[in-house]
């Protein structure tokens, strides 16, 4: 179901954003978690047991004092977010729309392989970069808590955490995947698939701002990925997880019968 | 027996343009020339052959099989050089031949070697940097290399010089000899004439013609019979308009150029029926 030369081929595409992003994202996590002072944090859930309604008041709650909740903040909101989301983007577009659009598509199809196959092979190519990006990112983490702050970090709920991070990666990647399939223009192909997350990321920023934008919060789906609740363990926030992977295949899945049944004027 | 079928084919693109119940088909081994002007549907038609586009209405196969719901397996046997050739500009000629064989899971060397010789193209060059003429060429080697029998070739030899042309020509040639299926488009005569055994002529999405080459010429003779007032001046008359003489009389006959014959479809007022009445 998947056809080894293309998938080689385009790996060897993905190969340099890939630098690229594994290159900033080391540059962000190595400097970020290195920040983090636990003498401060337990001066800080110190407070918080004192006088809990007032640390609370200023936004300050006992799971963020310790390493864990500290990188959700500083990683999990932005960095950790928006470049696997560009990398989507970027490869979304160019593995299937890019090739229609210019004709290159000709190659491809006019051979004994199958569209679905064609679809497949090319939705692998960018589920394996986002599963490198996460991967990466994960034990770059990992590594650099453990070396930095040994037996700090919990392991088991960083795990879930970065799962949940895939899973929300995954979702935005066959948002992508779907409009590449779907528009033979990369014109409406970039449009959709670029605007489409980048205005849901948006409207989460907006959420957390709070007060009456927080309802914002209803339309994007940023919101199913909640890295506070998954590191204290509520139930809604595992739903999320799931939530987000099942739209993710779905869209995968969508994409690629699009593409098996659309006209290719190439 | 019919390879190539079409049968009653439409695709509407709204203000004219489209296809319109096209029907043509072409037999085992034989060389097939679709003619027409730039915007004819010639393009069109190939790429419901190639189950690029579905039918709207109408049916395309290939023997036998449907080229739109079995295209791979129609696939299979076919070799394509598209009207407008573009590869991946990333690669360099020799990547691209051997991208398209491991994706085709083909064993192609001898065969490919072969072509690039004949062809006299040196594909270690990105394809980006290539000219058009270079471009076609490797279009050309990438759809004959794995030996395909049925050969969709939609203006093969755009971009090239005359000298490649003609060995295009010889290629097409040999190619029918081995019992090989092809459908050439063209907008050339004599590229057609010379390598196609019949000959069909779109115009404005509809089938003008299709016929033999040899037939297309006959229909578009004219005999005329002229009687002289002695003998001696039907032979004289015979020889200065190369007349047949009988007598008095001297039937002379004017043959259209195949070039004629489709000019006459191409722009030929005459013959357009959904002009203006």
């Amino acid at each position: 179901m998947i056809n080894l030369a293309l998938y080689k081929r385009e790996m060897k595409g993905s190969i340099k954003l890939l630098i690229v992003f594994s290159a900033i994202i080391t540059l962000y996590v190595s400097i970020i978690i290195h920040m983090y002072d636990p003498q401060m944090m337990k001066m800080l859930d110190g407070f918080v047991e004192v006088m809990p309604e007032m640390m609370s008041a200023v936004g300050m709650k006992a799971n963020a004092a310790n390493l864990l909740g500290f990188m959700v903040s500083y990683l999990y909101g932005f960095i950790l977010l928006v470049f696997p989301m560009v990398f989507s983007i970027l490869r979304g577009n160019a593995l299937i729309a890019k090739y229609v659009d210019k004709g290159s598509m000709v190659s491809l199809a006019a051979a004994p392989v199958k569209r679905r196959t064609i679809a497949l092979t090319q939705m692998e190519v960018l589920v394996s970069g986002i599963l490198l990006l996460v991967f990466y990112s994960t034990i770059l983490e990992l590594i650099c808590a453990e070396s930095g702050f040994p037996g700090e970090l919990d392991i088991k709920e960083f795990l879930i955490l970065n799962s949940g991070l895939l899973c929300l990666h995954l979702l935005i990647g066959s948002i992508c995947f779907l409009f590449s399939c779907l528009f033979s223009d990369t014109k409406y192909s970039i449009a959709f698939g670029a605007g489409i997350p980048a205005f849901m990321y948006v409207l989460q920023m907006l959420a957390n701002v709070g007060q009456d934008a927080e309802k914002a919060k209803y339309f994007t789906f940023f919101t199913l990925f909640d890295p506070d609740g998954i590191i204290v363990g509520e139930s809604s926030a595992i739903v999320g997880i799931f939530v987000l992977l099942a739209g993710a295949i779905m869209l995968y899945a969508l994409g690629i019968i699009i593409f098996e049944r659309k006209d290719l004027h190439i | 027996m019919s390879v190539i079928k079409i049968e009653n084919l439409v695709r509407d693109y709204g203000d004219g343009k489209g296809i319109f119940d096209i029907s043509f088909h072409v037999n085992r081994g034989e060389a097939f020339g679709f003619l027409g002007p730039n915007g004819a549907g010639k393009t069109t038609t190939i790429r419901h052959l190639m189950g690029f586009l579905k039918p709207k209405s109408g049916k395309c196969t290939i023997d036998g099989l449907d080229c739109w719901s079995e295209r791979e397996k129609v696939q299979a046997r076919l070799g394509y050089i598209p009207g407008e050739i573009s590869f991946f500009d990333d690669m360099s000629g020799t990547e691209f031949l051997r991208f398209i064989t491991e994706y085709r899971k083909i064993d192609t060397q001898n065969r490919m070697e072969e072509l690039l010789e004949r062809f006299e193209l040196d594909p270690k060059g990105k394809i980006k940097k290539m000219s058009k003429g270079m471009k076609q060429k490797l279009g050309i080697v990438a759809a004959f290399m794995h030996d395909p029998d049925i050969l969709i070739l939609d203006e093969p030899t755009s971009g090239l010089d005359p000298l490649m042309q003609s060995r295009f020509v010889n290629l097409v040639a040999e190619e029918k000899e081995h019992g090989k299926t092809i459908l050439m488009s063209s907008h050339m005569f004599e590229e057609v004439e010379r390598t196609c055994d019949r000959i069909g002529i779109i115009r404005k999405g509809k089938m003008m013609a299709v016929d033999s080459a040899a037939a297309l010429r006959e229909r578009h003779t004219r005999s005329y019979t002229v009687a002289l007032e002695s003998e001696a001046a039907a032979k004289a008359f015979a020889a200065d308009f190369d007349g047949i003489c009988n007598g008095e009389k001297v039937t002379v006959t004017t043959k259209q150029s195949l070039e004629e014959i489709f000019m006459n479809y191409y722009g030929g007022e005459k013959n357009d029926q959904s002009g203006i009445i």
